[in-house]
């Protein structure tokens, strides 16, 4: 059967440490920029841990959430490439064929979560940073569309040492960088399509609600919140 | 390439010069007027407007349509990718390209018919004086049987007759 | 038309600029080309450095170069105007206006069409756009309104391209009738062996036509097509109903105004104070002021519906525009856009030469920063308050883009130099004494009426004037 690869992040369990924005560069190879490119917002963080403050001193409420790409089944960003560089694959992924882009950025406009990051500059790696690189994941160069891809080379080496040994997946042996590194196990990764998967039941929690999901991008990613995120919500 | 034509400054005696050559017996298709501006409002003018161009222009229009349409279709199914859940053959959207296609072949099939009708790019040795550049009007016959016979037809209101051999 | 004009003088006229050269065509040259090939160093610096030279950063991913390029395809829509529409409804005046507009849109479309390829990441594939059978069996994604683009403006361009052309073969013949030398090796080749029989008069005139009727559907789905580029995408006030029929008015009006400019422009600087008459700037100012209300129009519905639905989304865009960070920008907007033109061109005191100009320079202006604030507030506020930022422009940016204005200047002067820009067998079919008494008629109604230089007294004057 196909797999539906989804995820669901406990805001109740999440810290804000920001564990998994390291790892994920750590993984994907992402390049670090400078501090004034930073500042010129160029930065680019697969995963990044939103931070919103309401109320003032002394009532200051801090509310944050990570936000990836949402890999949704109705991908705004899919149709409008015009060289198929965005599309979606078998296993509900929507891939992103570094080879493919040239560069016209509509997708990034056309992502509702903001979730796509341009490389504006050839990136650099200073040694001895580039002995940290990893092999697994290409290197893309200036001018291309990259996001989140839930880690599909691991997605990709597990499904093809499991065929290998021909047995099934075992939920929760694959997993991306993010969910691997998370120190309370907020983020939970694995296959909607398995009923019995961790996700699949976190997904189906009354305290589960997506992103702008009356946009109609149908993402897979839920949300678990006791608390309802907006105050307008609360009973 | 023998030749004799008259030039005129005013359309009223260049068009009493065409009727005196048919007059004098020479076929409308050997008549040849040749200015440096259309003269729509006179009959000798409009004398060979009939043309299928527009409907040279639409039938290329629809083989254009037709062809882009199987095209699109051959395309999109050659390596079907799933973009936004649209199909992998969408319609509307096909229909935008399908449209902008079927307004080029028109215009490109007008263009095609208007240089292959009008004799564009041609060779030289057709009848012509650069004199028509100055405004006049050249009303004359090429390869004539009987040039003297033609003469009077042509030589109305004092205009300048000239032939060449 | 001028009581003294005839056959000869008008070809004389229209004729001198191609044989005399002044040291203004030379120092117009000189200064557009340099401001030009600056822009194509800024260029070359991006493409070898990366697009990063630009302002742009995330979650602004378009903005002058994507401004840059809605501008220049709406000002391209000019010629389509007069020539085609003003064509099938066969209105006179036309004739001195046609190829002034048409090269307009030749222009203003290859400039334009810099644009998609001077933003992509990777401009050198840029090529995958076309659809060639690949080895690889894939083709262009034409869901994508990128690739109607492609399609579109390709056509406009093509079309316009053989519009503008084939009406110069004529003219060309005239020129090469009256060159010794170089000129007339290059007009020769360049008329195509033409004639003037009354066959190819009617070819020409009825191919013409065709394209005329063909032009205007394909005019409108262009910018309607533009438009498509921003309303397909869910972004708070860009995924509007209205985005196609507002960007094809505001390319009209955008079109018309840089039409009146480069007229008034090319009326003193060719002395064609005979042929560009005040009865053209009149007519065109009239249809500025139309496309002004229209626009005023199409700005008040998407607006007020924005508005009253009061959407979160849609407002945070909505108040950044009006009060917010980009206020300053709409409301110099309003004015130049709407304000301004109505002003000046509501009465007919100030609606000469000089009245015309100012108001189609501010349209101008309006029109550029529209096409700005369009994209750039509706990106810089988006869902998620997280990924609202902001943008600067950078000085290779505004270097292409002052380029891009250089490169129109200088290809414009170029053109005006090489070719006649009043179509002279267009003028000359128009002159009295080739007319039908009753089409004299009208015209001497329409020009005594708006007090501007009577027509010739009879027909045929003007051939028997040699």
């Amino acid at each position: 059967m196909a797999h539906r690869w989804g995820m669901a992040v406990d805001l109740d369990k999440c810290t804000g440490c920001e564990a998994c924005v390291t790892a994920c560069h750590a993984e994907n190879n992402i390049p670090t920029v400078s501090a004034e490119q930073a500042a010129r917002g160029r930065a680019m963080h697969w995963i990044r841990v939103e931070r919103y403050f309401e109320g003032d001193f002394p009532d200051v409420r801090v509310k944050f959430r990570p936000v990836l790409c949402q890999q949704c089944d109705n991908a705004p960003c899919e149709a409008v490439c015009p060289t198929y560089a965005s599309h979606h694959n078998e296993d509900g992924l929507n891939a992103q064929v570094y080879n493919r882009c040239i560069g016209t950025r509509y997708c990034a406009n056309a992502c509702p979560y903001n979730v796509r990051f341009f490389n504006f500059f050839n990136p650099e790696w200073p040694k001895p940073l580039h002995l940290q690189l990893n092999p697994d994941v290409s290197i893309r160069e200036v001018g291309v569309m990259e996001k989140c891809t839930f880690c599909v080379q691991r997605i990709k080496a597990a499904k093809t040492t499991a065929k290998a040994e021909n047995r099934a997946l075992v939920d929760g042996a694959l997993q991306p960088a993010c969910a691997q590194s998370c120190p309370t196990t907020a983020i939970v990764f694995g296959d909607l399509n398995d009923p019995n998967s961790r996700v699949a039941r976190l997904a189906r929690s009354p305290r589960g609600w997506k992103l702008l999901e009356d946009l109609g991008a149908e993402p897979k990613i839920t949300y678990l919140h006791k608390q309802p995120w907006y105050e307008s919500d609360a009973q | 390439m023998k030749s004799i034509y008259g030039l005129y400054t005013d359309p009223h005696v260049a068009q009493r010069a065409v009727d005196n050559l048919r007059a004098a017996g020479v076929t409308d298709a050997a008549i040849t007027v040749i200015s440096s501006e259309p003269f729509d409002h006179f009959e000798f003018g409009h004398r060979d407007a009939k043309t299928a161009m527009p409907w040279i222009a639409a039938a290329a229009g629809l083989v254009g349509l037709v062809l882009t349409y199987y095209l699109l279709g051959a395309s999109q199914r050659s390596w079907p990718l799933v973009t936004s859940g649209m199909p992998i053959v969408p319609n509307w959207t096909n229909l935008i390209i399908i449209f902008e296609m079927t307004m080029l072949s028109a215009i490109l099939a007008t263009v095609v018919t208007l240089l292959v009708t009008a004799g564009i790019p041609s060779r030289r040795g057709k009848m012509y004086d650069p004199e028509v550049s100055d405004g006049y009007i050249l009303v004359g016959v090429e390869n004539p049987s009987d040039a003297s016979k033609l003469e009077p037809a042509l030589a109305i209101e004092g205009a300048r007759v000239k032939t060449t051999a | 038309m001028n009581r003294t004009l005839s056959n000869k003088q008008l070809t004389d006229d229209l004729v001198r600029p191609v044989f005399n050269t002044s040291v203004w065509f030379y120092a117009v040259v000189f200064a557009a080309g340099t401001v030009v090939a600056c822009g194509a160093v800024a260029w070359g610096y991006q493409l070898w450095y990366g697009i990063g030279l630009s302002g742009k950063r995330w979650p602004t991913f378009w903005a002058l170069y994507l401004t840059n390029f809605v501008f220049w395809i709406g000002i391209s829509h000019a010629g389509t105007l007069i020539s085609a529409i003003l064509r099938l409804v066969n209105a006179g005046w036309r004739r001195p206006v046609t190829r002034c507009a048409e090269v307009i849109t030749v222009f203003a479309l290859m400039i334009g069409a810099m644009f998609p390829i001077i933003h992509l990441g990777r401009p050198w594939l840029a090529f995958w756009l076309f659809p060639y059978p690949s080895a690889r069996e894939i083709w262009p994604n034409f869901r994508s309104p990128l690739a109607w683009d492609f399609f579109a403006i390709n056509t406009y361009l093509t079309g316009s391209l053989l519009f503008l052309f084939l009406p110069m073969i004529p003219d060309f013949a005239l020129i090469r009738d009256r060159a010794t030398g170089w000129r007339r090796t290059f007009y020769g080749t360049l008329s195509f062996g033409w004639r003037g029989t009354t066959k190819q008069w009617n070819r020409l005139e009825s191919a013409m036509q065709i394209m005329a009727v063909a032009i205007l559907p394909v005019a409108v789905s262009v910018h309607t097509i533009v438009s498509f580029d921003f309303s397909m995408a869910n972004v708070p006030m860009w995924h509007s109903t209205i985005f196609g029929p507002y960007f094809v008015a505001g390319a009209i009006f955008s079109g018309i105004a840089g039409l009146i400019i480069a007229m008034a422009a090319l009326r003193k600087a060719l002395h064609l104070e005979h042929y560009l008459l005040p009865l053209h700037f009149e007519n065109l100012g009239k249809l500025l002021l139309l496309m002004a209300i229209l626009w005023g129009y199409f700005v008040f519905n998407e607006r007020l519906t924005v508005w009253y639905g009061n959407e979160p989304h849609e407002m945070a865009v909505f108040w950044a525009t009006q009060r917010g960070a980009y206020a300053p920008l709409y409301w110099t907007m309003v004015i130049c856009n709407f304000v301004l033109p109505l002003a000046i061109l509501m009465n007919p005191y100030t609606r000469g030469i000089i009245g015309c100009v100012v108001a189609s320079t501010g349209v101008v202006i309006g029109m550029w920063l529209e096409r700005f604030l369009i994209i750039v507030p509706s990106l810089t506020h988006k869902q998620l308050p997280y990924s609202w930022g902001t943008y600067q422009p950078t000085p290779v940016e505004l270097l292409i883009m002052a380029a891009t204005f250089a490169a129109m200047i200088l290809l414009y002067t170029l053109f005006a130099k090489f070719v006649p820009i009043i179509a002279i067998w267009e003028m000359k079919a128009g002159l009295p004494s080739r007319m039908d008494q009753s089409v004299l008629d009208e015209e001497r109604l329409q020009s005594t009426r708006l007090g501007s230089e009577p027509l010739p007294d009879a027909i045929g004057q003007g051939g028997a004037q040699r």
